[in-house]
């Protein structure tokens, strides 16, 4: 082969990869950034860096609330798993963490304390504007959804949800049984946490 | 001529084995895409909620997997994810490019899943790029699109028959690193067609229909249909460019035995990753896929255990060229051979 034909064949080729493997950016800015990650998830800044994209979370979950990206978001987002509560909220069955071949989802028992300790996938806020039961109309759900009952979210007066943000582990449950829409009570994912790789190194 | 013997039989099947091996492979990451919903309709008790179609659906899983459990949501836990990383029984196995992307891209490697990627580690040391071969279901798919591009060939759309350097392919590896160092995301993940083909399978069946990796795959196959037969593989793929390299020294190699070959060319032609069976051209590229052994009429390539090639052997003592010159002629392979 002359040098010349396989220079330009090596390069077709590689535009060719580079051209495929980096999808075109301007999405990002229509796609929501309100997503949660699985329970256990690895800061948001290294999670790109741990996750294999191997899929296995869902395929394990038994709610399938675990959906994935596609280029939407970027590349470093391609394929990652994420739960967006309205559709579909985590019931903290932990079963992902524990098939996750990788630290992106660390494997925590099924316990109070470990959840308490482990799990930060965000935190709920309640809009007192938009809440049935502090409008006087007494509901009460997003309490009864909680999987942490009076521990994240005690009742006040009128089944007033009043949110623990030190326990809330943001499982999403009770954005996802709230009556009202927009929905009065929604989780702030955490994506702001610090990365745990320099503490570590 | 020497009669054919019954080890020339069995070696000769080897090959259908492969395709058994291949074609199961496969079944399973349809199956389990299949058992993850029906477990995800069984933990619901949703049976009844379920539409007709569905109903079919949750009564043939049933059936196929009532004879080992009676808590499918729990106990088909046991068999997950695909090549790139599954668990099966407990025991997580994974693909060595994913603990060598995830190193690349993070800095640190996560201990358990060099674990998981042990195994096939050790394998392919032993056996070469085996897993392209035997066990990735994109070659199963890639294979089957060379078989295309033979029927194309006989209604005359001609294949594309480019050979292209086949040392690309650890520039691709290499620079796949470094973008993934850059980047600090494990991009194999989304270039590596087996980790590609599980998923978007995964993707279509369980959720919500194929992702952006079903366009990248398809772009494969295009390629290797109308620019090179089997192209992607053999010059692109990093995933094999690494168990190229782990099996530089593999043990299990296929050789020729020159006193029982007759030139004929059909192993060459055989040969999915264009490498030269006919004049000793092995390589690091082998995957001991058997079909060279499969096509040869005169029994004369063989499994030795053996850390290195022959170097070329000369032309095979059946051959009109021996015949000719018998031991007159140097042994040194031609220089058009072998390359590409």
């Amino acid at each position: 082969m002359h040098r010349r034909t396989f220079l330009r064949e090596l390069l077709s080729a590689a535009a060719a990869t580079v051209s495929l493997a980096v999808p075109l950016p301007s999405a990002a800015v229509t796609a929501s950034q309100r997503f949660l990650r699985p329970p256990g998830a690895a800061p948001e800044a290294d999670f790109a860096a741990l996750c294999i994209r191997c899929g296995q979370c869902a395929e394990v979950c038994p709610n399938r609330c675990i959906n994935f990206f596609g280029g939407e978001l970027g590349v470093a987002k391609l394929d990652t798993p994420y739960i967006v509560p309205r559709e579909q909220a985590c019931i903290l069955c932990m079963k992902c963490g524990e098939v996750c071949p990788t630290d992106a989802l660390r494997a925590i028992p099924r316990e109070l304390d470990a959840i308490l300790a482990g799990v930060r996938m965000g935190t709920a806020r309640v809009d007192e504007s938009l809440c049935l039961s502090y409008q006087g109309k007494t509901c009460g759900v997003c309490y009864r959804a909680c999987p942490l009952q009076d521990v994240a979210i005690r009742a006040g007066r009128l089944e007033q949800p009043i949110v623990s943000a030190e326990h809330c582990v943001g499982c999403g449950l009770c954005e996802r049984s709230c009556i009202q829409m927009p929905q009065a009570i929604r989780v702030i994912p955490d994506q702001q946490r610090a990365s745990t790789r320099q503490v570590a190194a | 001529m020497t009669t054919p013997s019954r080890t020339f039989l069995l070696r000769r099947h080897l090959n259908k084995l492969r395709w058994l091996s291949l074609g199961l492979v496969f079944a399973m990451l349809l199956l389990l895409p299949m058992l993850s919903v029906y477990q995800n309709y069984a933990a619901a008790h949703a049976y009844d909620l379920l539409s007709a179609d569905e109903k079919a659906f949750y009564d043939l899983m049933h059936g196929l997997t009532a004879p080992f459990t009676a808590d499918p949501a729990e106990d088909l836990d046991a068999i997950k994810g695909t090549t790139w990383a599954g668990r099966f029984f407990g025991y997580k196995i994974g693909d060595p490019l994913s603990a060598v992307g995830q190193l690349a891209a993070g800095g640190a490697l996560y201990w358990p899943l060099l674990f998981a990627v042990l195994i096939p580690t050790l394998a392919s040391l032993l056996f070469g790029r085996f897993f392209c071969g035997w066990i990735c279901p994109a070659s199963f798919l890639y294979e089957l699109n060379t078989g295309l591009g033979v029927w194309l060939d006989r209604i005359g759309l001609r294949p594309g028959r480019r050979r292209l350097d086949r040392r690309l392919k650890y520039l691709v590896l290499a620079v796949g690193l470094g973008l993934s160092a850059a980047t600090g995301t494990v991009l194999f993940a989304a270039i590596y067609p087996p980790a590609v083909v599980g998923r978007e399978l995964y993707y279509a069946i369980a959720l919500n229909g194929f992702g952006t990796g079903a366009v990248f795959f398809a772009a494969t196959v295009l390629f290797d249909l109308l620019v090179a037969r089997r192209g992607f593989c053999r010059y692109l793929c990093a995933g094999g460019a690494l168990y190229s390299l782990l099996g530089r020294y593999r043990l299990l190699r296929i050789q020729r035995v020159p006193a029982s070959c007759n030139d004929c060319t059909k192993c060459n032609v055989a040969c999915e990753f264009g490498l030269d069976p006919m004049r000793d051209g092995f390589g690091q590229e082998c995957n001991n896929c058997t079909a060279c052994i499969a096509a040869c009429p005169t029994d004369a390539l063989e499994f030795r255990i053996t850390w290195h090639d022959q170097p070329y052997q000369g032309p095979g003592h059946l051959g009109r060229r021996y015949r000719r010159q018998p031991g007159g002629d140097t042994p040194e392979r031609p220089a058009d051979g072998g390359e590409g």
